[in-house]
């Protein structure tokens, strides 16, 4: 573990610092989604005073704005830019850089990866759950702040980010085919959006629908911490998701691991 | 060391016919052909040997070299190096070789050159004692103290070319493989980087595989070299070598006196050589004469030159490598037609 740590952190350092240099970047990142989010306040406000009534579907409007803001930070935590890095790196060539070092491809793009991480955490995750928090206190008179809940919460972003992370991975490999990612980056983002619930609640869609989606690995890569969190799971459930996602996180390293062999024998690396 | 055997790779490659109609017919039915860029190509290199590895653009050198370093896959042939397959065991393969590739770089672009050495430091496992000891070589060969500080984005070419081919050593490589290492760098910097390679197989016998279009690297660094052609082996061999077979052509310079006159053809009429034996070129009262010298002894055109004309001053000289590449090169193309 020791060697690896040595071996791989070097790389988060290089992602830290890298964030850092184009610090602008990162910080656009975070307040466009910041403004996305107000957007789908005020889009959600309009549907529950349409609706009249306190709850729509189950959730009331302060749970929708836990909701909206949560899933919108659990999302941008998760996100992996794997699949795009590896699309340029192929389309620019860099990629041959990498394959000269002693490293496993995977882990060092994991690594680079998690430094930035770590910064959405400091600067996204905990001052998002603070403002909600006072949000939750002054909508509802007492602290709804359950540290359990925020720490199977975190459990369970880590097994949401794996997975986001593995599933890039493939999406990533598949570019040593077909060279550029482009179309397909946008194909997938859309689709992980969708199906992963963070553009609307997976509990709004018809139950047969909600039933497949919830089993599939879009909804373990967003919607199950965020549900956790708020507390809608049973004790008994909450073990049961983590454990889906636990085995959505094995199948994708292996299906990751297996298209990296096919894929290195396709690699033609383009120009010089 | 270093073999390599029947290696061959090809690559699919869409074709498009021209305009924005072909580019819609090949949107919805792409045209693929085969494209082969390296085609049987097989070689040896000892240990501690420097191979220049030369070819014209295109011919295929970059291929040979990616398959050497376990980047790309060959689609049949295989190479071992130190005992090695690049391809099967590249983790462990690639600790023991140093890479540059002249036109990518692969020092972090955007951390400060410090930082990507102890990077590096960190990926190779290179312990404190012999990363100081060998970065104080480094910067003493390749001068690198000026801008260990700078931000790499920021380095001059020059500045970056002397920054990579150090990150390629750091780790005491047993092959390093340089693909154009001194591309469009000025006399001195590139005098900087021949000194250093030159050091280091000297004192550590490193193995050296170079490609590279200046032919006085190739003249001043390597034993032996490799030429391909369209992804096939075209010469492999010694300079020496390659001077012996090629190189019996001798130049001949001499100025004529003032007053003096004499055409390309009255100084030709008196010799019985060929147009491809012979070439005489002449610029106002100045000659210039290739001629080969197995036909026609240096000797005996000293002293006919002399008796034909008057002449004010007069030199040989042996034809110089780029000369004998340039046939090399050409000769290949007749016989490919």
């Amino acid at each position: 573990m020791n060697r690896i740590g040595k071996r791989y952190v070097p790389f988060m350092k290089a992602g830290v610092q890298t964030l850092i240099a184009y610090r602008l970047n990162f910080f656009g990142f975070v307040i466009g989604g910041l403004i996305y989010c107000i957007v789908m306040f005020y889009l959600w406000k309009a549907v529950y005073d349409s609706a009249g009534g306190d709850s729509f579907l189950g959730f009331t409007m302060t749970e929708m704005v836990v909701y909206l803001f949560l899933a919108n930070t659990t999302t941008q935590l998760t996100y992996s830019t794997v699949s795009g890095d590896i699309g340029d790196e192929i389309k620019d060539g860099s990629i041959s850089m990498r394959m000269i070092k002693p490293v496993d491809m995977d882990w060092s793009y994991l690594f680079t990866e998690l430094g930035a991480a770590f910064m959405k955490v400091v600067v996204l995750l905990i001052p998002v759950t603070v403002g909600l928090e006072i949000y939750r206190y002054c909508m509802l008179g007492e602290v709804m702040f359950r540290p359990l809940n925020f720490l199977l919460y975190f459990l369970s972003v880590i097994l949401a980010y794996i997975i986001s992370f593995r599933v890039n991975l493939c999406f990533g490999f598949v570019a040593f085919y077909v060279k550029n990612l482009w179309g397909f980056n946008i194909l997938k983002n859309s689709i992980i959006n969708f199906l992963s619930g963070s553009l609307i609640p997976l509990a709004f869609m018809p139950d047969v629908m909600r039933t497949i989606l919830e089993y599939m690995p879009f909804a373990s890569m967003g919607y199950t911490p965020v549900m956790i969190y708020m507390g809608k799971y049973s004790a008994y459930e909450t073990a049961f998701r983590l454990g889906i996602q636990i085995v959505w996180a094995a199948v994708m390293f292996g299906i990751s691991k297996l298209i990296w062999i096919g894929a290195v024998k396709k690699l033609s690396v383009q120009g010089g | 060391m270093i073999y390599a055997e029947h290696l061959r790779k090809e690559f699919k490659k869409v074709v498009k016919d021209p305009g924005l109609k072909g580019s819609f017919k090949s949107l919805f039915k792409p045209k693929k052909e085969i494209v082969v860029a390296a085609d049987d190509v097989s070689f040896h290199v000892p240990k501690g040997e420097m191979l220049g590895f030369i070819g014209p653009n295109g011919a295929g050198k970059s291929t040979v070299i990616k398959m050497l370093t376990g980047i790309l896959t060959p689609t049949s042939g295989q190479c071992r190096i130190n005992g090695k397959n690049p391809q099967t065991d590249r983790k462990k393969y690639v600790r023991e070789i140093g890479v540059v590739f002249g036109q990518r770089t692969q020092l972090w672009w955007d951390l400060p050159l410090r930082e990507t050495y102890s990077v590096l430091k960190e990926i190779y496992e290179v312990d404190d004692d012999r990363f100081k000891k060998r970065m104080a070589f480094l910067n003493e060969v390749l001068d690198l103290e000026d801008f260990m500080s700078s931000p790499v984005r920021t380095l001059s070419l020059g500045q970056r070319m002397r920054a990579d081919i150090a990150a390629s050593m750091l780790h005491s490589p047993k092959v390093l493989f340089l693909d154009e290492p001194t591309i469009g760098l000025d006399v001195v910097v590139k005098d900087n980087i021949r000194k250093a390679i030159m050091k280091i197989n000297k004192e550590e016998q490193t193995t050296v595989i170079l490609t590279t279009h200046d032919i006085s690297d190739i003249e001043l660094l390597c034993d032996r070299i490799v030429m391909i052609d369209k992804g096939k082996n075209v010469y492999e061999g010694s300079l020496r070598q390659l001077k012996e077979k090629y190189g019996n052509i001798r130049e001949l310079n001499f100025e004529t006196a003032p007053g003096f006159s004499l055409t390309e053809d009255e100084f030709r009429s008196g010799l019985e050589l060929g147009e491809d034996k012979m070439t005489v070129e002449k610029d106002k009262n100045i000659f210039k004469v290739r001629f080969d010298s197995t036909e026609m002894p240096v000797g005996e055109m000293l002293n006919y030159t002399l008796s034909h004309a008057k002449v004010k001053d007069i030199s040989f000289k042996e034809a110089d490598v780029e000369e004998i590449i340039r046939r090399l090169y050409k000769q290949g193309e007749c016989e490919n037609e």
